[in-house]
Parts: structure tokens; C-alpha cells; sequence
């Protein structure tokens, strides 16, 4: 027995060895999650959730495309400015209302050293067109075919005329895959290890650890800076500000309040905030049988709340608040209605008085908790303001997906509170919320004016013209409150001191535009 | 011997088939996972084409035996989230969760039982007192609490070891204090309460009257006839570590299991889910199973038989 006993022990002991000696032996990136920020060729971004796939067309959220945006090439990429400019494509012209014709550049090639043609770029667009599996493809439907020309030559076809093609081919999801080695490989083996065009090849990927690149040499727009660069998933938030300021990583992402004062105060790391095209608004039922059906009442409510102070108050000044869901830098925005808002708590009352709730208004607020940062925080201060004006309010704070079944399921009562973003930076893309189809259920809101410029401006290839008619929407959205904005959320960088760090609009980071001090 | 064992494995089967049941209703009770899976302002089509597309507009039945029948094959379901098959993403992650399983326990055993010999020898004394409040304290802090501090004091303040991820040893060292904290603290009162009872049997006090050492009585005597209840928490402290698992691998960012199931149960992944209760319950049982075994070779007495 004495034996045995000793024997289990042992065993133990001999396992952990194992196992972790096994570990040790099997990470490469391991010293480099404890000092990789002090290695001047080696850059550590730090972000709050892991990728899910390696595929680009596949995954639809910003912390893979910040991957995946330095891996793959596409045909068109946005500037600092949010400006389109050509990334493979050398030269284009738009032959008539639904024809593109398009040249890519000489010598773009593979990380596996096969040149990038026509056909790479045909097989990539079809496949996001026609896989309904994909979570890219409800975003590409207006593309109707692609005909290659010859290596360097191909023409987009378009269902209807498509003013926002361009943006379309910048967006996550446009990512140009090789052909050659799919078809030898197969598609599974790709995303195993997949291979792009961009400045970073792919090394590794460790689930919910760590995703490796390093520079290609070969890249098309000159040899990359970094030699290797680390994204690490550190969920918790408090983990990740503390790897920050131990120097593990160089950047961390999504930074939520209560961790400010102390990335600021420390010594080396600086917290970096940057406006991002996600507007908190509250979705308001205009549907017949809720007090909200009433435009008063809309109006009341949006009269009621002080945008200003929420933003100034909760969110420490980081926000901007808005009268519309198209915020500045967004193509179609509506300056009139940006870095505004309407408060009048003596108007409010009135109106709701006028609509017949002089003792009073009981409505449903629904609001994720969790799902933002501050969300369950900025609900209670709008029903407490909502309070002052005679609405009482019943708050129903949700944890995130029970939040996202009521509001997919359109249970929602008056009002749901919710960020939305925009991934194309057009207006497009966020006012189909006013068309009748995208209301129904949800807002139901109808206005045959907004239906008719909506259409209109979706086929107008004339961009002057085409925001303009975006304008005149949110012009009228904002008076008749289907939505009430509240404030353009922030994002909330943690940067360290050795390297310069912008944040863009998009969200986006190339870690080519990361430099050492 | 052998009957005994081949019971106790045949008993698995009807085990894991109310498992799988269990869990598959709990996760399709939960909701739907599409709409995580959709940026907020996805339309009703673009869902329902993601949702066709998954077969989940199928009946709830209907999934259940479409699930069993690729049980059988061996074959978990594809993850709606990392789009590839679930049960190698488990199996994949096992090694670390391992790896940090058996440190904790080590780390626990390693402190309560000299601290349990120890706190019994000195009854009542203030060193009993203090191991005993200790024990209490330990029991009583949340592991999470417990993994935030840790990184505060000994990585970011003084810089000693890493504040997170996986690789050498030194990243192994606070995930695995964290997670055997509460192992050691519930072995040491065990061991302290198993070692008292022993000590006042009659054989203990017959080896001291016949002038046997105080060292030999408590370590030979007395410690190896207090090993059974310590044996049976100690097992039971395994699937103790699997729960804990799952707060301290995301606090340290441990790519392990506990992390992969807390995701899967966020996002709704039900053939992850599926699969890493299965892996998990298998170990469960496997571990009682030992467990059992080691009782025998504890105390011949025992006998299945």
C-alpha cells in the first residue's frame, strides 16, 4: 500500500513535467508574452476577444478583421481619412450604370510566391457572393457576376447601379484568396494556414491564446516593419491593463472606464481615445396601440434626455452626442445633426401633457447590460431623466443574449436601447433601418418620402447628389424620432509609450502604420 | 474484481446518454444562436438564411436523434463559431486545462496536508487557530477575486512572474495558486478532522504507550489510516478544478477548456458545448472510477467483490 501510494504521487509529479515541459517546448511565442513589448521588432496587440476562424469572409467581427486586414489584400482600402484609395487595383473606370472595369497592379504575389491575377480576384468576390453560409455574403448580393479579361484584367457587373461598390471592395469580407493553392490544398488545409497577399504572413494560431504573423518580405508595397507581430486574446479587462503596464503588449484594446485613471496615471502607457462609427440610440415603437405611436410622445421623451450629461458624466466626456445614426466621417453624414442635441424638460412635459398624459406615462425600457461599455449605467441615468419629465420607466436590464433575443424577436416593448455600427462608412448601410421593409416589427415606422429617397439615393451614381438625399433623411428621421440617438460611442486604446498609435474611425489597425518612437 | 469493473463501465453509457439530453435541451432552451452570431443590425432574412443554412429551423426532436445519430459516428457537430469540428477543438484544449489541474492540486496538496498533520498535533493551540482560520479564509475567496490580486501584487507591482497566457513555468505558477487556494483550504480541514479522529483510536494510543515516537505514530500509523476521506475529496476536488477552471483560465487567459466552454455557453455553440460536457464527464467518471480503486489499495478491508 505504502508502495502505491508512493507510486500515485510520483506519477503526478512526472505528469506536470510532462505536460508542461511539453507546453514550453511547443510555444514559441511563450517569452514573448511576458517581455514581447520590449523586443523592437516584435509588436503586441492585445485585444478583448480571440478571432473564431481564419477565414476573412467569414467572421464579421472587428477583432478579426484587424487580423485579417494585414494578412489578406483587397482591392481597395481606406486611408487614415476614411478615404478610398486603391490597394491592388491599378486603374478602374465605371464603363456604364452597372459595369466596372478594373487592372490590378503588376507583381502583387502570394506569401507562398504565386502571383496574384484576375482569377484570384474572381474566385474570391464569387465565393462571398454565392456562399449564403458565409456571414460576409448578405453584404456582397449586389454583385451579380465578375469576368476576368485576362491576368491583370477583370469587370464587375452589378445588379442595378451600385454607388457603393468601392466601399464594398474595402470592406471586411473583399479579401482577395489564392485561387491555386485553394484548389490544391482545399479549402480546410487554406484555413489551416492560410495564405494572403498582405504585409503579414500567417505563423500560427493558438485558440483564445495568441495569432502570430510575421513580415513578407515580398509584399508588393515594400517590406513591413514589424518582423513579427503577436495579437493575444486577454479577455479580462483588468488582466489585459495589467500586461499593458508590465510591458507585454504594446496596444490593448477596448479599455472600459473604470480602468482609465489607471492606465493614465501610470508612467509609460497612455490611453488613447478615437471616435468609431457605433451610435447608442434608443429604438422607439412607432407601432399603433404604444404610447410611443404618438410623435409627441417621441418627441417628449428625446426632449427629456440631456445627451450632453450623459455623455460628460458617465462616459467622462468620451462620446459625442447626436441626432442621427451617420456619424461625421461616414459618407452621407448630416453635419447639422452631429455633436448636437435637444434638451427642454419644460417642452417635454408640456408635450406630454398635450398628448394626453398629464398624470403621467408608464413605458418599457430595454437595455443589455454588459453588452457596451456603461450601457446598463447610461439606461439608468435615461430613465431617471425620463422620470423627471413625468415618464416613469420600466428598466429591463438584460444580460447580452437574452437582450438580443428579445430585440431579434421584436418582443421589445417602447423603447430598447442598442449600439449600431456601420462596416461600409456609408450612409446606406445604417438608414435602411427607416425603409418599411427594415421597420417592420421593429420601429414600424413608415414614411413613403424617406422609402422613395432611400431608393433613389441606393441607385444614384451621382455622389453629390446621393448625400444630399442621405442628408434630407436623417433630416426628417431626426424629427420624427423612430430612433433617438443619444451619443457616438468611443473607442478606448491602451497604448504604450514606445510606439505611436492612431485610432481610426473603422477600428481598424495596420500594424504598418505603428511605429516605434 | 474484474465484474466490479466492467459495471462500473458499462454504467457510463446510460450516464452520458442523460448527459447529452440534459445539456442538449439546456442549450436549445437557451435561445438562438444566430443571433449571436449577426451583428445587431443583421435583417430577419439575413438570419433566417444563416439559420436554414445550420439546420437549426428543423423541429426539436428532430435534431436531438440528427445529434445522437452523429454521436454514434463519433462525430460532435460542426462549432457555429470557429466552423470546424467540435470535438478535436476539445480534445485540443485538454493539455492545458491538464497542466493546470494537476499543478493546482499538487500546490493544494503540498500545503494542506503537512498543514492538516499539523494543525491536528496542535489542537486547540494558536497555530491550530490560525491554519483553521486560514483554511476558512481560503474556502471563502472567489477565485476571480483571488487570480485579479495575485496579477496585481506579485506581476504587475513587483514584476515576478508573467500577468498572463501559457507557455513556461512561470506563467503556470498564479493560475495554478488561484485555482488550488480553495482546493488546499477544503483538504486541509479535512485532513486536520481525519487526522483528530485517527489519533484518538485506541491502536494510536496502544503504539504511544508502548513507547513508539511521536513522529512515527502520526506519520505511520495515524496519516495512512486518515488518507481515505482525503483521497475521496481529493477526486472530488478534480471536478472541483474543472468549474474553477473556467474563471481562472479567462482571468489568466489560459487557452484552456474552461475558457472554450465559457465561450461556447456565450455564443450558444451547442457542438462545442456538447462535446466539452461529454470530454468532461468521462473524466468525471473516470476519476470516481480510480477513486475507487485507490480506496482498496488504501484499506484492504474494502472489497467490491
Amino acid at each position: 500500500m505504502k508502495k502505491s501510494f508512493r507510486l500515485i504521487f510520483v506519477a503526478c509529479i512526472i505528469l506536470v513535467f510532462m505536460v508542461s515541459g511539453c507546453s514550453s517546448n511547443s510555444s514559441t511565442g511563450a517569452k514573448n508574452s511576458g517581455e514581447g513589448g520590449k523586443d523592437k521588432t516584435t509588436l503586441v496587440l492585445a485585444q478583448s476577444a480571440d478571432i473564431t476562424t481564419l477565414d476573412p469572409q467569414n467572421s464579421l467581427s472587428t477583432t478579426g478583421d484587424r487580423v485579417f486586414r494585414n494578412m489578406f489584400s483587397r482591392l481597395f482600402n481606406r486611408d487614415d481619412k476614411m478615404e478610398i484609395q486603391p490597394e491592388l487595383v491599378d486603374s478602374y473606370k465605371n464603363t456604364d450604370d452597372v459595369t466596372w472595369k478594373f487592372k490590378l497592379k503588376e507583381g502583387v504575389k502570394f506569401h507562398n510566391d504565386d502571383p496574384l491575377t484576375a482569377e484570384d480576384v474572381k474566385y474570391s468576390l464569387e465565393r462571398v457572393m454565392k456562399d449564403q453560409t458565409l456571414k460576409e455574403f448578405p453584404y456582397f448580393t449586389q454583385l451579380s457576376k465578375i469576368n476576368v479579361v485576362d491576368d491583370l484584367n477583370f469587370e464587375i457587373i452589378t445588379d442595378g447601379p451600385m454607388p457603393t461598390l468601392l466601399r464594398l471592395l474595402a470592406k471586411s469580407g473583399a479579401d482577395i484568396m489564392p485561387k491555386k493553392y485553394i484548389d490544391k490544398v482545399g479549402m480546410d488545409e487554406f484555413l489551416k494556414k492560410p495564405v494572403g497577399s498582405g504585409p503579414y504572413k500567417f505563423v500560427k494560431w493558438d485558440r483564445d491564446d495568441r495569432v502570430v504573423l510575421e513580415s513578407f518580405k515580398d509584399y508588393f508595397a515594400g517590406a513591413p516593419k514589424w518582423k513579427e507581430v503577436i495579437v493575444r486574446a486577454i479577455p479580462e479587462s483588468s488582466t489585459r491593463v495589467g500586461e499593458l503596464l508590465t510591458g507585454g503588449v504594446d496596444i490593448a484594446t477596448d479599455i472600459p472606464p473604470n480602468e482609465w485613471d489607471r492606465v493614465n496615471g501610470e508612467k509609460g502607457v497612455s490611453l488613447i481615445n478615437g471616435d468609431t462609427t457605433r451610435v447608442m440610440l434608443l429604438v422607439v415603437r412607432t407601432t399603433k396601440g404604444f404610447a410611443t405611436s404618438d410623435p409627441k410622445v417621441r418627441e417628449a421623451i428625446d426632449l427629456a434626455i440631456n445627451e450632453k450629461a450623459i455623455v460628460d458624466s458617465v462616459l467622462k466626456g468620451t462620446g459625442v452626442p447626436v441626432r442621427t445614426r451617420v456619424p461625421e466621417g461616414v459618407v452621407g453624414s448630416n453635419p447639422d445633426l452631429y455633436n448636437t442635441y435637444e434638451y427642454d424638460l419644460e417642452k417635454a412635459k408640456k408635450l406630454l401633457a398635450e398628448a394626453g398624459y398629464k398624470d403621467g406615462l408608464e413605458i418599457t425600457l430595454t437595455a443589455p447590460k454588459g453588452r457596451y461599455p456603461l450601457d446598463g449605467e447610461v439606461a439608468q441615468l435615461v430613465a431617471s431623466m425620463l422620470g423627471e419629465a413625468g415618464i416613469k420607466v420600466n428598466l429591463k436590464l438584460l444580460e447580452s443574449s437574452a437582450y438580443l433575443d428579445e430585440y431579434n424577436s421584436n418582443s421589445n416593448k417602447e423603447l430598447l436601447m442598442i449600439g449600431l455600427a456601420d462596416g461600409l462608412l456609408d450612409a446606406s448601410y445604417s438608414l435602411v433601418h427607416y425603409t418599411k421593409d427594415r421597420a417592420a416589427g421593429q420601429t414600424d415606422y413608415y414614411n413613403p418620402e424617406v422609402e422613395k429617397l432611400y431608393h433613389d439615393a441606393g441607385r444614384n451614381l451621382n455622389e453629390e447628389e446621393r448625400i444630399k438625399q442621405y442628408q434630407k433623411i436623417q433630416s426628417i428621421v431626426a424629427e420624427e424620432r423612430p430612433h433617438i440617438f443619444l451619443f457616438q460611442q468611443n473607442a478606448n486604446y491602451g497604448v504604450s509609450d514606445r510606439v505611436a498609435f492612431n485610432s481610426r474611425l473603422d477600428e481598424v489597425i495596420n500594424f504598418s502604420d505603428i511605429s516605434l518612437k | 474484481m474484474k465484474k466490479y469493473l466492467v459495471k462500473r463501465l458499462l454504467q457510463i453509457i446510460p450516464v452520458l446518454f442523460i448527459i447529452t439530453f440534459v445539456v442538449f435541451v439546456l442549450v436549445y432552451l437557451a435561445g438562438d444562436p444566430v443571433a449571436l452570431m449577426l451583428p445587431e443590425d443583421a435583417s430577419e432574412a439575413d438570419r433566417e438564411a444563416l439559420r436554414t443554412a445550420l439546420g437549426l429551423n428543423e423541429p426539436f426532436l428532430y435534431q436531438y436523434f440528427h445529434f445522437i445519430g452523429d454521436l454514434f459516428r463519433g462525430n460532435f457537430g460542426t462549432s457555429f463559431r470557429y466552423h470546424q469540428e467540435a470535438l478535436p477543438l476539445v480534445l485540443e484544449r485538454l493539455p492545458a486545462t491538464f497542466e493546470l489541474a494537476v499543478a493546482s492540486m499538487l500546490i493544494a496538496i503540498i500545503i494542506a496536508i503537512p498543514m492538516g498533520i499539523f494543525s491536528a498535533k496542535k489542537r486547540n493551540s494558536f497555530v491550530d487557530l490560525f491554519i483553521t482560520g486560514g483554511s476558512v479564509l481560503g474556502k471563502a475567496m472567489p477565485s476571480f477575486w483571488l487570480g485579479i490580486m495575485l496579477i496585481l501584487m506579485l506581476a504587475v507591482n513587483y514584476q515576478i512572474f508573467p500577468v498572463s497566457g501559457r507557455g513556461t513555468w512561470a506563467h503556470l505558477i498564479l493560475p495554478a495558486i488561484t485555482l488550488g487556494t480553495g482546493v488546499a483550504a477544503e483538504m486541509t480541514r479535512l485532513v486536520r478532522s481525519s487526522m483528530l479522529d485517527i489519533l484518538n483510536q485506541d491502536y494510536i494510543r496502544t503504539a504511544k504507550s508502548k513507547g513508539v515516537s511521536d513522529t512515527l505514530v502520526v506519520y505511520k500509523h495515524a496519516f495512512r489510516n486518515s488518507l481515505i476521506p482525503v483521497v475521496t475529496i481529493t477526486s472530488l476536488q478534480v471536478t472541483h478544478l474543472v468549474s474553477g477552471a473556467l474563471i481562472t483560465e479567462t482571468v489568466f487567459s489560459w487557452p484552456g477548456l474552461g475558457q472554450l466552454l465559457v465561450q461556447a455557453v456565450n455564443g450558444r455553440d451547442m457542438a462545442v458545448v456538447q462535446a466539452a460536457v461529454f470530454v468532461i464527464a468521462i473524466l468525471v467518471i473516470l476519476i470516481n472510477l480510480i477513486t475507487d480503486l485507490i480506496y482498496r489499495l488504501l484499506d484492504p478491508r474494502i472489497n467490491y467483490s
